[in-house]
């Protein structure tokens, strides 16, 4: 429910280059784009390649393996849609393909964390339409 | 890229202090400082030819009336030939010097004026600033659904310094206290008292390992200066502040596709103005390093190559940043303790930078100031610039 309290949550705001992400993410599959002519990941996902500017890009199953590159966990002063949520975890991923997303590490200590840790994907259920790649530790 | 070292000068710098002035249109911040830059400067009102506000972030409405010429209209200002925004974030100072010495180098103009005004303090609740900056530079696709905001940009690139560099939590503290003592020398300061590294560890948590106290506040504030050519400035004073270096890189959009969270564009950005002035980090007498949180100050300072990498907490740490240090660092008070003025933080520090080297700081004065050297970066430190002024031409 949104109210003054707790206002809905910022919904990802989609470029149309990016929906086979988000879609992809609705039935739990992590995948990245690519570039066909330069063969490199990309991520997020461009409109062209931004190592070649090659215009020919598709879509990889990604491993949904990583690591924390940095990590912090917010315990007070978040932005209204999430302070429910704190203590929350936001973490640069570096993936095991060579690209980073930005994401939130979950079902962890935050204690626990560290730079360097392996952590694997998750999702989590945003509302109907979105489902979030998250990451938690790799046990 | 050939050298523009010399060609150009700031001639005239004017304040107002930073603060809370809840009965006080913006306007008023940016006509007081103006006609404090114009009477330093020694020139005619009517002499200014370019005018180049920068964009105040708490009102559209305002910024436009900015955009659209009011600076020109309530100062009198009889001679202006164009009016345009400039705006990069916390950059804009550094980006307006740029652009103002190009139009000068090339003939298209002869006296720019630059002003700032930002009404942060006053203008906007606390929570409000808060979600303001939550989306402020901060991607809506990648970044913002995950709650990423300022505290946990400054938090990220904390974490990592810290896990590469072995750098501790009280010389990252170093760094508010260091301003501080700056601060408390600054009329045009808001925080003025006092502050220990305890305090500064001791404040509330924010964002591991981010606290409250190693977090700018938001103010209402005004700055402004004048930019006009060599030959005019050595006219009009013995101690201009010639316009020696610039450099920059911008290295990203968004926060996590910067290649490097503990380093950014500096080193390049430093190389360039150095090379550009005709000097090296060894010969810099003032620094005026961008601040808005102590990480940021200690990665640039380092980058730029006013000292090795991993060493600077232990510099503010031990005084050598403080008043009387052998680097006067962020003499102003910085972000931290000066206030945060939206783009005006570094328009302050450009501000405070052509004041030493023209030999009015008061009692900040750094002795023989010949040359300081100013960092400015917008958004989620996207674009790190640097800017070298001397009061001589090497």
């Amino acid at each position: 429910m949104s109210d003054a309290q707790h206002p809905t949550k910022p919904r990802p705001v989609v470029q149309p280059w990016a929906q086979p992400f988000w879609d992809a993410a609705r039935e739990k599959r992590l995948i990245l784009q690519h570039c066909e002519d330069c063969n490199k990941p990309i991520h997020y996902p461009r409109i062209a390649c931004p190592h070649c500017g090659s215009a020919r890009t598709g879509w990889r199953v990604a491993s949904g393996r990583g690591q924390i590159y940095s990590y912090t966990v917010v315990v007070s002063n978040a932005p209204s849609a999430f302070v429910a949520d704190m203590p929350y975890v936001v973490a640069v991923i570096e993936l095991d393909e060579g690209v980073r997303m930005l994401s939130n590490i979950v079902d962890c200590d935050p204690q626990q964390l560290r730079c360097d840790m392996p952590v694997e994907v998750t999702f989590e259920q945003l509302d109907a339409e979105f489902m979030l790649p998250k990451f938690r530790p790799l046990t | 890229m050939s050298s523009n070292r010399g060609k150009t000068a700031i001639v005239g710098i004017g304040e107002i202090p930073t603060g809370r002035y809840p009965e006080q249109n913006a306007i008023s911040f940016a006509l007081d400082a103006a006609r404090m830059a114009i009477a330093d400067a020694g020139i005619a009102k009517d002499e200014i030819d370019f005018v180049i506000p920068t964009t105040a972030v708490f009102s559209f409405q305002f910024s436009n009336e900015l955009t659209t010429c009011r600076l020109v209209e309530e100062l009198g200002l009889k001679g202006v030939s164009a009016n345009t925004t400039v705006f990069s974030g916390g950059s804009s100072s550094t980006n307006a010097l740029r652009i103002a010495s190009a139009l000068i180098e090339t003939g298209r103009a002869r006296n720019i004026l630059f002003v700032h005004c930002e009404k942060l303090g006053t203008g906007v609740s606390t929570q409000g600033g808060i979600d303001l900056f939550s989306t402020a530079g901060i991607s809506m696709e990648w970044e913002v659904p995950y709650g990423q905001h300022y505290s946990t940009v400054a938090a990220l690139a904390t974490q990592r310094y810290k896990h590469e560099t072995g750098t501790t939590d009280e010389e990252l503290s170093a760094v508010c206290v260091s301003n501080r003592k700056w601060a408390e020398l600054n009329p045009n300061a808001f925080f003025r008292k006092p502050l220990t590294v305890a305090e500064v560890m001791g404040s509330k948590m924010l964002a591991t390992p981010l606290r409250a106290k190693h977090s700018n506040m938001l103010f209402d504030g005004g700055a402004a200066f004048i930019v006009t050519s060599a030959e005019r400035a050595r006219n009009l004073t013995d101690k201009p502040a010639y316009v020696l270096g610039e450099g920059g890189a911008v290295t990203h959009f968004a926060y996590h596709q910067e290649p490097d969270l503990t380093r950014f564009g500096w080193a390049k950005a430093g190389r360039e103005a150095f090379a550009e002035a005709g000097i090296t980090p060894a010969d810099i007498n003032v620094a005026e390093i961008y601040d808005s949180y102590p990480i940021f100050q200690l990665i640039a300072f380092e980058e730029i190559g006013l000292c090795p990498r991993g060493e600077a907490g232990a510099m503010h740490l031990h005084g050598d940043t403080w008043p009387g240090g052998q680097l006067p660092t962020t003499t102003d008070g910085g972000m931290l303790s000066k206030g945060h003025t939206g783009a005006g933080g570094s328009v302050s520090l450009l501000v405070e930078a052509a004041r030493q080297v023209m030999g009015r700081a008061g009692q900040r004065q750094v002795p023989n100031c010949r040359f300081a050297v100013e960092t400015a970066v917008g958004g989620t430190y996207m674009d790190a610039q640097v800017t070298i002024l001397g009061n001589e031409i090497p």
